[in-house]
């Protein structure tokens, strides 16, 4: 009976992944809080540019807060990603 | 232009009735008689809705469960009370709270027009009448003492006696409005023979029994004429058969301050009648046979009209009756065309069906989508029970200016709303989530969909009871509590607006991290608002009263708000993923809020 490379492979995968639930999970999350990290990164640099172009200063102070609040969410999205890493390394 | 119109309309009538009442002090009279028929009609529908999911509404299902149950019900109340329209009134404020269904009431007026015809053998037999209107003023005294009591159902019986009171009242100045007319009414003008004769002296029945307002009360005149032969037998059948089909007008009147469903009833009542008055003068004939088959056998004597008359009531109304229970069904059809309910179109869920329940996904999709609806219309209540117009609040311009141009408060009733189409929703969606059977995650989501649901009936909760003090005072000639109040509003506008921009995002843009700034100006807000507050006491800008207020609304602005959030939150959530767990992991908690808030005054007392 022979296998082909891909088909190897991709059982290979699959008892890795079934051995390893655990780890799987952690990468997920992982993955999650990476992506969500970037993106408010991104939205943290948009947010600054609309402030410095805000005339109107109501205006300008919710943005100013909302940029305040995703600063905090990136600070605590990286100790929960940092967290998670020690958690995986051990 | 609609508007314009409405606006010319409402001071062209009162201008025309104003007018009559100038002229005609009988015009006066029956105007008064119907507004306060009208009132009572308003009374009891606020009496009985405090029964709403209590006993009463328990007891009423159970008695009207069946068909035989509802006439059964119709056929005693009208008995005890001695008035079938009265009868059929009460009904139709039962059918506008949504105590019953309307197959139930329709049982109820048919029985209650059995029950009616012991009246005709009351009157025939000992000459005795039942003045159930001699007890209006006790009914008014009683009930009003009862209103000013604390406990809610106390409060639901005096309405109910007021009600009542003033039901008969409002009779009582009909009819002595009516009073005139009436004396001019001279039958033997009309005595006439033959199939012109049945058809005038119908006529004549109906409008007599609309100007007595009571068809026991046109019996008796019938009864009255009949012994002393002012007219003839033929003729006394026919005035009969018309107050059976003008006694209707009565709940005709009461369906005018209904709603839709007890407008259906009156209607139903209207074309029942009417079709049984036609089938009884098409067989007239045989009718008249059977009549005295009857009171052969029972023993009356031929001539004997009076109590023959009594029979034929009955037979009209049994056999009324027996025609037209096993055509209820096409009598509803035909009525719910007739008169077609906005609200109960817009009540009827639109994505949630037998179909979708089949698969989990399909049916999560149709839960989401039908709670963005109720979300949608939630949130045009909430805009009208604030004055304001939602299209408005999620236009461009600017919110100070929204404000500005709806200054003026506007009542809107949020309750019937809230009963009508919120509520049924929100139930459907319930029934929908405990039929689904689904695997964990699935239960997970739907569980957050349920959640979003009850937190926008809280919110409407909340808006009612912000809406009392705020219609006092958002145009109050005190600046600062109006001021208060219009930046109250303002803040919810507000809140709607940029929960509004995070729903339209794409989901790839972290809406859920987004309402965190929403949660961060609510806590700021809510310490803005108690330090002004302080200050508007100290310096004596407000009394005490409006201070008071001012402290319970912001507190309902605030659950507002935070139901709001909390709305958009389990909504967004329910789409699960990695990265929205991950933005749930993120997402602030209040602790974590009031930090950022504490960290941004220490940097502004600093400056």
């Amino acid at each position: 009976m022979k296998f082909d490379n891909a088909l190897k492979k991709k059982l290979l995968k699959r008892l890795k992944s079934y051995m390893n639930a655990e780890a799987e999970q952690l990468q997920q999350e992982d993955d999650g809080l990476s992506k969500v990290l970037k993106k408010l990164k991104k939205k943290e640099k948009h947010l600054k540019e609309l402030i410095a172009a805000e005339r109107d200063d109501d205006e300008r102070e919710m943005l100013e807060q909302e940029l305040k609040v995703i600063r905090s969410q990136r600070k605590k999205g990286i100790t929960l990603l940092s967290s998670l890493r020690k958690k995986g390394n051990k | 232009m609609r508007n314009t119109l409405r606006k010319v309309i409402l001071p062209s009538i009162m201008l025309i009735l104003a007018y009559g009442f100038w002229v005609s002090p009988d015009f006066k009279e029956i105007s008064a008689g119907v507004a306060i028929f009208l009132f009572g009609m308003l009374a009891l529908e606020e009496g009985f809705r405090a029964f709403t999911g209590g006993v009463l509404e328990k007891i009423l299902k159970k008695s009207t469960d069946r068909m035989w149950k509802s006439l059964t019900f119709g056929f005693t109340a009208a008995t005890v009370m001695q008035s079938s329209s009265l009868v059929s009134v009460i009904t139709i404020s039962f059918l506008s709270v949504g105590l019953i269904g309307l197959v139930e009431g329709l049982g109820i007026v048919f029985g209650a027009n059995v029950g009616t015809t012991t009246g005709a053998w009351l009157i025939a037999g000992f000459g005795l009448k039942v003045k159930i209107s001699s007890y209006a003023m006790p009914m008014l005294v009683f009930g009003v003492m009862l209103i000013f009591q604390k406990s809610k159902s106390m409060k639901g019986v005096g309405y109910i006696l007021v009600g009542l009171g003033f039901l008969f009242l409002g009779i009582h100045h009909m009819k002595e409005g009516f009073e005139a007319f009436q004396n001019s009414l001279d039958l033997t003008a009309y005595a006439m023979e033959g199939i012109a004769g049945i058809l005038v002296f119908t006529l004549i029945g109906i409008i007599a029994t609309i100007i007595m307002q009571s068809s026991h009360a046109t019996l008796v005149l019938i009864i009255t004429a009949l012994s002393v032969q002012q007219i003839t037998y033929d003729n006394a059948l026919a005035l009969a058969i018309g107050a059976n089909v003008g006694t209707t007008i009565t709940a005709v009147l009461g369906a005018l301050s209904s709603n839709v469903v007890g407008k259906r009833l009156a209607l139903a009542d209207v074309l029942f009648k009417v079709c049984a008055g036609i089938v009884f003068i098409v067989f007239m004939g045989p009718v008249m046979g059977l009549v005295d088959g009857i009171s052969s056998v029972i023993g009356l004597a031929d001539d004997d009209y009076t109590m023959k008359l009594a029979v034929f009531h009955t037979i009209f109304n049994v056999a009324g009756v027996i025609i037209m229970v096993p055509l209820i069904n096409p009598l509803i059809g035909l009525v719910t065309r007739l008169f077609k309910s906005e609200p109960d179109i817009h009540a009827q869920p639109m994505y949630l069906n037998e179909a979708s329940l089949e698969f989990g996904d399909t049916a999560l999709e149709a839960l989401r989508k039908e709670t963005a609806r109720i979300y949608e219309k939630a949130i045009g209540v909430i805009a009208k029970g604030l004055s304001l117009d939602k299209e408005d609040i999620l236009s461009d311009a600017k919110l100070k200016q929204v404000i500005r141009v709806h200054g003026k408060a506007v009542e809107y009733d949020i309750d019937e709303v809230y009963e009508h189409e919120i509520k049924s929703l929100c139930s459907a969606i319930l029934d929908y989530t405990n039929r689904l059977s689904a695997d964990e995650a699935t239960s997970r989501q739907v569980s957050r969909i349920r959640l979003a649901n009850q937190s926008i009936l809280i919110t409407l909760k909340d808006v009612k009871h912000l809406q009392k003090n705020m219609l006092l005072y958002i145009d109050s000639e005190n600046p600062h509590i109006s001021a208060e109040y219009n930046r109250l509003r303002q803040r919810i506008a507000k809140v709607i607006r940029r929960l509004e921009n995070i729903r339209s995002q794409e989901v790839s843009s972290t809406s859920i991290l987004s309402l965190d700034a929403l949660k961060l100006t609510l806590e700021k807000n809510m310490g803005l608002l108690h330090g002004r507050l302080d200050e508007l006491i100290r310096e004596g800008h407000i009394s005490a009263d409006m201070a008071i207020s001012l402290m319970n609304d912001s507190n309902y602005t605030y659950s507002i708000i935070n139901s709001l959030i909390q709305i958009n939150h389990n909504y967004l959530k329910s789409e699960e993923g990695t990265e929205t767990e991950a933005e749930h992991r993120i997402a602030l908690n209040r602790e974590e809020i009031n930090s950022v808030l504490s960290d941004e005054r220490e940097v502004a007392e600093r400056r």
